[in-house]
């Protein structure tokens, strides 16, 4: 019975430590905690899927006053909805002339594989036209898309012009 | 609802000098929180910052004042839910001049964070490293809610409010416990009664399929099918038919669960038997300290605790054992409407039913402090929404 009161008091005295834990954890939120964990989050080693971000950068061609940013394909994974593709990045849009058309290599082997052509309103909410001409079969052609899906597009982010070059399913997989 | 403790009907629980010394700490942590907005922000802000500061502290004032609860934070989180989205819908079209979010930004890391998604980035982030968000990980000029922040605010919120994150945080169950309350009659009543084990189980079952195929197809599959809440706040654009059924989805599922079954019901719907971010933050009830329990000896079993109840957090089985069921967000509606005070808060480890206010005050502080935080500063901004629309000179 003795035993029982002291183990019940013992309990009660740690419920109200760790209420009064929790009181200090509350008011630390703003202060620390919130930082701390969201440093954890940054820290972490995650990164966005390419699906979203365009995945890694291979390389940057510089065309005078503008670059292309040329990354590594990207490829579905095994029931990923997307379609394999290429992101190409051209910034800044205040450096390029009003219509580009450029001939690019996207695998590295020196030969052009694509030519990406659009022209650059100088109203950034104006509706962007492009059009992409695969020179070989390892790409996909499309025209006239601003936006249609994550594998294919010619859109414009801020001071960068995206653009995703689908590739070709059969020989992304090889 | 009938609700045994209001003011008309008994005398208040404390005195106004003792109310106000209770309340003192949570206006001058009010004050605190606010002090930056002061000192930088604009004059609408400065004016949305004093109004919440009163807002906040009177309605913490009523609730030592008159010893409830739910009614009082109903007040603050009916107002969180229904200014939530005019402040944040105001700045979508101050920015992009539409609600709905292009592509361009979607793989710019230009979309808000939102802690609804947070279940399905678990697999993916730990299996693969990667989160399957079109978000930024850092905050950004053009996206101060990044992943990061957003994370790091959710999971210390949970530490100290568990699974009361749903009723004195979420926003978004702001909008359907506002609806629920505009209704007088209780429709459905016996249906929900009824059912209500199955459809309790309906949020684990689409948190389940949720976890499963976001890890599977690696797109966040709540986001992108089946958030009511889309629809007040920011949705993919319609680019195809695909998206056009997305629309449709969220229309419907707004329009359903958020508006029309509140209203027939007087319960949070969506919040009860559907949203899977309400069934994952129920796990963190095992790790909070209070809880509310039963006094088997007071209690008559006269179920008004159950009827009261917005999500169906408690059956006559639990109350038999004393206890609420896992998904209880701790709203106060129970305890308030139990008209022989066997409902009572509790701090886990102490006998039940002994010094209960203690523990209510212990979880108040920390939640309220909490609430004036987050709930507070969207308020106090969409509060300076309205006030730029005001023709004032």
């Amino acid at each position: 019975m003795k035993e029982d009161i002291v183990s019940r008091r013992m309990l009660s005295i740690l419920a109200y430590t760790g209420a009064a834990l929790t009181l200090a954890v509350a008011a630390s939120v703003p202060f620390v905690l919130m930082g701390a964990f969201s440093n954890a989050v940054a820290h972490a080693g995650l990164h966005i899927d390419a699906a979203f971000s365009g995945g890694t950068v291979a390389r940057t061609i510089n065309r005078g006053a503008f670059r292309i940013v040329v990354y590594q394909p990207v490829k579905p994974r095994l029931l990923e909805r997307i379609e394999p593709f290429v992101q190409i990045v051209f910034e800044p849009v205040d450096a390029m002339p009003a219509r580009v058309s450029e001939e690019i290599d996207l695998d590295g082997d020196g030969q052009p594989d694509v030519r990406v052509g659009f022209s650059v309103p100088a109203d950034p909410n104006a509706p962007l036209h492009g059009d992409v001409t695969a020179l070989n079969g390892k790409y996909i052609s499309f025209a006239g898309v601003g936006g249609e899906s994550f594998s294919r597009m010619v859109v414009r982010a801020g001071k960068q012009i995206v653009v995703r070059v689908p590739l070709n399913r059969d020989l992304a997989r090889r | 609802m009938a609700s045994r403790a209001s003011a008309l009907e008994r005398p208040a629980f404390r005195s106004i000098g003792r109310s106000l010394l209770l309340t003192l700490p949570i206006a001058l942590w009010s004050l605190l929180m606010f002090t930056p907005t002061f000192r930088n922000g604009s004059r609408a802000l400065s004016i949305g910052a004093v109004a919440v500061i009163l807002f906040m502290t009177g309605l913490f004032f009523l609730m030592m004042r008159t010893g409830e609860t739910y009614r009082w934070r109903r007040i603050f989180f009916v107002a969180l839910g229904f200014l939530f989205p005019i402040g944040f819908i105001a700045s979508l079209i101050a920015e992009r001049g539409t609600m709905s979010i292009p592509i361009s930004r979607m793989v710019s890391g230009d979309t808000p964070y939102c802690f609804m998604v947070t279940p399905a980035l678990i697999l993916p982030a730990a299996f693969a490293r990667t989160i399957v968000f079109p978000g930024s990980i850092l905050p950004t000029a053009s996206n101060p809610h990044s992943i990061a922040v957003m994370i790091g605010l959710w999971f210390a919120f949970t530490l100290v409010l568990g699974k009361a994150w749903c009723s004195y945080a979420c926003f978004f169950g702001g909008i359907e416990e506002g609806f629920a309350a505009f209704s007088k009659r209780r429709r459905l009543h016996r249906f929900v009664t009824r059912y209500g084990s199955i459809l309790r189980l309906i949020p684990w079952a689409i948190l389940l399929c949720v976890v499963l195929l976001s890890a599977a197809l690696f797109e966040p599959v709540y986001c992108m099918w089946l958030c009511p809440f889309k629809t007040v706040t920011e949705f993919p654009a319609v680019r195809n038919v695909e998206t056009a059924l997305q629309f449709g989805v969220f229309v419907t599922l707004f329009v359903g669960l958020v508006v029309v079954l509140p209203l027939l019901t007087k319960k949070r719907t969506q919040c009860g038997f559907f949203c899977p971010f309400g069934a994952f933050q129920s796990l963190f009830n095992k790790i909070n300290l209070f809880d509310i329990r039963f006094d088997r000896e007071k209690c008559v079993d006269c179920t008004l605790c159950q009827t009261s109840c917005p999500t169906v957090a408690l059956s006559k089985e639990s109350i038999h054992e004393g206890k609420t069921l896992l998904n209880c967000m701790k709203c106060g509606a129970c305890v308030d409407a139990c008209k022989k005070d066997a409902a009572v808060w509790h701090l886990k480890g102490t006998p039940v039913a002994v010094k209960p206010e203690r523990a209510r005050l212990l979880f108040l502080y920390g939640a309220w402090a909490l609430a004036t935080m987050f709930g507070g500063s969207i308020l106090a901004n969409s509060v300076a929404t309205m006030v730029h629309w005001l023709p004032l000179k």
